[in-house]
Parts: structure tokens; sequence; C-alpha cells
């Protein structure tokens, strides 16, 4: 790794986790009312810091420079309208006791969470809305996730920060048991989706950022404890954010390029996390729910537990993608569907479900499917399909990293 | 070793039109590269300047004018400096191909500070 390299890992770093934080500690002290101010806030400490820091260098600790700068610029303006505000202008930012200050779930990040998860905004939005918000993700990055553009996004955050900001009596921003309870599958969906944006990043220069993984699980930690895993399929999504984290180690090779499951050191992965993912596997057995989680879940777990790849439970993994495609059919699904059909050697049903995938939206633009459909040529023996389907991968928008591996599956820089 | 000033001009909307996203992309070029030269001791300091503001003190046969920024209408504006160790103006140079100020904007100006009476 070079100095560059280190420094874009840990601004990337910096930069995500201190906006998530920002804005979340600034909407537990100001209201739900407030998320405009919070982000404005938080956006203008981080181009401060972009702006500067080319002709400083980084300061020695970011994170507090950051907070500093976003604390003060928060309390000028609380200075300024302190009536409207509601709160004494000493109030010192950076070392606030905010457990204090936050009855409900006693971590800022989650009560955020369950706000932007309030019924009142539509269920889409609520996630757009906690994603940019809590997790700290860029429009762009929130853009590309859900394969939209910015402009559209941006749209659904306004009318979603609109609805917030009606909904700003006491009860929005402490919502009672039962209603935080009915928010809890949108909470779950946030923490799968963030983990998701880390585990497979659609842009920038990194093949994950293992720092989103783990904030997932810690937000998924934090959830247990507020609610003693009372959400249907809560069990199992813990579960599978742990098998595949558990891979992420063996996921990346020592000059940085992508390892896929297939060729990956098995010895590198996290066994203890492997083991921790069984026993809320099995705890999620008991739900009287069966969720995609339950049914993902089960699917990294043959995977974690495969001696090799060869050796993997295919059978049991296409039958599972089956499942999962009948309650919740994306594009993904019918992609990782097709390939464990194939490795069970149905090249018939893998063909059809590779068909039915290419006629949904994005298709074209996921690489991952012309790869399925590569490997699907491979295993015909027709090599200029083959070939065709991997130059259509390789124009993709995708992130640099993963971009390299289809080069090098195409012999171009190896 | 002699120090010399890197001035690193822009168009006045460089920045302005930029994304969020493309902004962080940019700025993220410039800090790997200081942090890089810093490791290096060739990197002694710098500052931006405010985009914003900006004075133009003149005098005019003896009575003083004083004229307020921006200057929107410049081709560019000066966006800050930097300082930078090297043993002549080819290693300066050298160092100025390597700036991402190169890739991302046009021009650098090299400047040798005068340190002949220092010592």
């Amino acid at each position: 790794m070079s100095v560059a390299s280190d420094i874009h890992k840990l601004l990337d770093e910096t930069v995500r986790r201190e906006r998530g934080w920002l804005i979340s500690s600034l909407v537990s002290k100001f209201g739900p009312a407030k998320v405009e101010l919070a982000e404005d806030v938080a956006q203008d400490a981080i181009v401060k810091a972009l702006a500067t820091w080319p002709y400083k260098g980084v300061p020695n600790n970011p994170r507090a420079w950051l907070r500093r700068v976003a604390g003060n610029a928060a309390l000028d303006r609380v200075r300024r309208s302190a009536r409207e505000f509601g709160v004494d202008d000493d109030w010192d930012f950076a070392t606030e006791d905010h457990d204090v200050i936050t009855p409900s779930l006693s971590d800022p990040e989650l009560d955020l969470m369950v706000l932007c998860c309030d019924p009142a905004i539509e269920p889409k939005d609520q996630l757009f809305l906690a994603l940019k918000t809590v997790c700290g993700s860029t429009a762009a990055e929130t853009a590309a996730l859900f394969f939209m553009t910015e402009d559209a996004l941006s749209q659904r955050l306004a009318r979603a920060k609109r609805k917030l900001k009606a909904q700003s009596g006491e009860l929005a921003r402490f919502p009672t048991r039962f209603a935080l309870n009915a928010r809890l599958p949108q909470l779950l969906k946030v923490i799968y989706l963030m983990f998701a944006w880390g585990f497979l990043p659609r842009r920038g220069d990194h093949l994950f950022r293992e720092d989103i993984c783990r904030e997932a699980l810690r937000l998924s930690d934090g959830l247990f404890a507020a609610t003693e895993g009372e959400a249907a399929g809560h069990h199992a999504l813990h579960a599978l954010l742990l098998f595949q984290m558990a891979r992420l180690p063996a996921r990346i090779s020592l000059d940085g390029q992508l390892v896929t499951l297939e060729r990956q050191d098995r010895t590198l992965w996290d066994q203890d996390m492997i083991f921790d993912g069984v026993q809320h596997l099995e705890a999620a057995k008991s739900s009287d729910k069966l969720t995609r989680y339950h049914l993902e879940a089960g699917i990294a777990s043959m995977h974690a537990q495969a001696p090799e790849w060869a050796q993997t439970d295919w059978a049991s993994i296409s039958r599972l993608y089956a499942l999962l495609n009948a309650r919740a059919p994306s594009l993904s699904v019918l992609v990782n569907w097709a390939v464990s059909l194939m490795m069970h050697g149905d090249l018939n049903g893998a063909e059809d479900a590779l068909q039915v995938a290419g006629e949904l939206a994005g298709a074209e633009a996921l690489p991952t499917y012309h790869l399925a459909r590569a490997k699907l040529a491979d295993l015909k023996d027709d090599s200029a399909s083959a070939l065709a389907a991997r130059e259509q991968a390789k124009s993709c928008q995708i992130s640099a990293p993963v971009a390299e591996h289809i080069e090098r599956e195409l012999g171009l820089t190896d | 070793m002699a120090k010399f000033v890197l001035m690193l001009p822009h168009a006045p909307d460089r920045y302005t039109k930029l994304g969020e996203a493309e902004f962080m992309d940019l700025m993220k070029d410039y800090i790997g590269w200081v942090e890089e030269m810093s490791a290096k001791g060739k990197f002694e300091g710098g500052e931006k300047l405010l985009d914003e503001g900006g004075k133009i003190v003149t005098n005019t046969s003896g009575s003083i004018e004083v004229h307020d920024g921006p200057f929107a209408e410049a081709a560019e504006i000066l966006g800050g400096y930097m300082v930078i160790n090297a043993e002549d103006y080819d290693e300066a140079v050298e160092i100025a191909r390597s700036h991402p100020h190169m890739k991302h904007n046009e021009t650098i100006i090299i400047r040798q500070t005068d340190a002949s009476a220092d010592e």
C-alpha cells in the first residue's frame, strides 16, 4: 500500500463515519425537524476539511478536528437563533455525553435510524433517508446502491425530509415501544442495505469497505440490546452479516485484487464469526416467521461451512435460491440462483434463470449478470459468447477493483 | 536544499460546479500527494486562500484606491500556495509534474525563495 492509497482509505472511512455521527448527534440534540440543518453543518465541516487539508496535510486527529469544526458551526447557528432551537447556547458539542439526552435506544445513530423509518414517509424513502443520514453515504453512493440517478434520489430525499419535518412532535421523536416494534422490519432493511453497500461498493476505488460492514454489524448488535431480538428475522440477518464478514479477509489478495469465493483461501476465514453466525442461525429457527434473511443466512452458512468450492452443497443452495426468488425476486437473486444451478449441473435451469434476469431493468448494468452468462457459455464450450459477455461486464459502471478483476478474467492484465 | 513556492491557480468556477463525490475524489488526490511529499521530507507547508473576498490597493498618482474582490472576470484565481524543499529548479519541476494540480487544473507557478542572506 502506498501512502496515497492509505490516505484515501483513511479519508473515506473518516468522512463516512463522522458524517453519520455528526448528523445523528446533532439531530438528537435539535430534534427531527432539524435533519437538514444537521446535514448542512456536517457537510460544511467535511467540505472545509477537504478544502484545507490539501495545504496542511491531515491533522493528527481528523475525527476531533471534524467534531470541533462542526460543533463550532452548530454553535454559531444556535447563537444566531437560540430561541428557535430551544437549547442553551453554552453546550459543548464535542464532549457532551449524548446518552443522557437520548432516552430511547441510547445510541444516536440507532435513534436517527428509528426517526428516518417514520411510517409517514414512504417505505423506500425511509431507506434512502436512513442510508444518507445515519450511515453517512454520499448522494452518489446511495443512488448507485439503488441504480438511481442522483437527481431522482435528491428529489425523494427532499420529499422525505419535508414529511419528517411535519412530524416533529414528541411522539415522532421518541416513538413508543409499540411504534418502535412496527418499524423493526425497516430497521433491519437499513442494516442489511448498509452492509451490502460496504460489502460491494458500486463506485470508488474500494473492493469493499470493512468499516461500513463493521458499523452495520454494530448497529445490529445495538438493536439487539434495545429490543431483545424481537424482530422476526433479526437473528437470521445477524447470522448473515457474520457469515459474510467472516469471509472478508480472504476476499482481497495481497496486491489488492478481488478474490472470488471460488478461489478464496478458506483458512483465512474468521472461524469465531462463523461460529457466532451458526449460533444466531440456530436462534433464528425459533422465529414464527420465515424471512428472506433466513434463506440468505442459510445460503451463506453453507458457503461458510463448505471445506472447498467444489464440495459445496449446491443442491441445497439452489433450492434455497428458488425459495428466495419466489418470495423476494431480484436481479442478483436470479443471477446467484443461476450460478448455483450451473454448479449443480443444471445448465438448462441456469439458462432459464438468466433469461428472466436479462429481462429485468438494470441487468445490463450488473457485472455479475454478464459474468454468470460468461460462466454458462464456458460450460457449454461457447468461447465466443463467453468473451462477449465478459466484455459487457467490463463496460458496467463499477468500483475500480471489480473492473480490474474483470480485466483479469479477460486475460488483459496478467 | 532550497525552498520553492508552488502557486496553484484555478478557474473561478472550477470547484463550485462539482458534485460532492467529484470534489471528494479530487481533494483525496491532493491530500494523498501532500502526505506522500511530507513523508519524503519534501513538503514544508502551505495555505489555502479564501475563495471569496480579496482587495487590491493601488497608488494612482499619489492617491490610494482600494478595490474589492472577488475578481470574477479573471481567467484564474489563486487558490493557495505550498512550500516544498528541492535541490534546484529541476527537482522542483519534477515534483510539480507529479502534483495532482497538473491532473485537475492547468498551471503551477514555481518560484524559489531567496535564502541567500539567511545563514
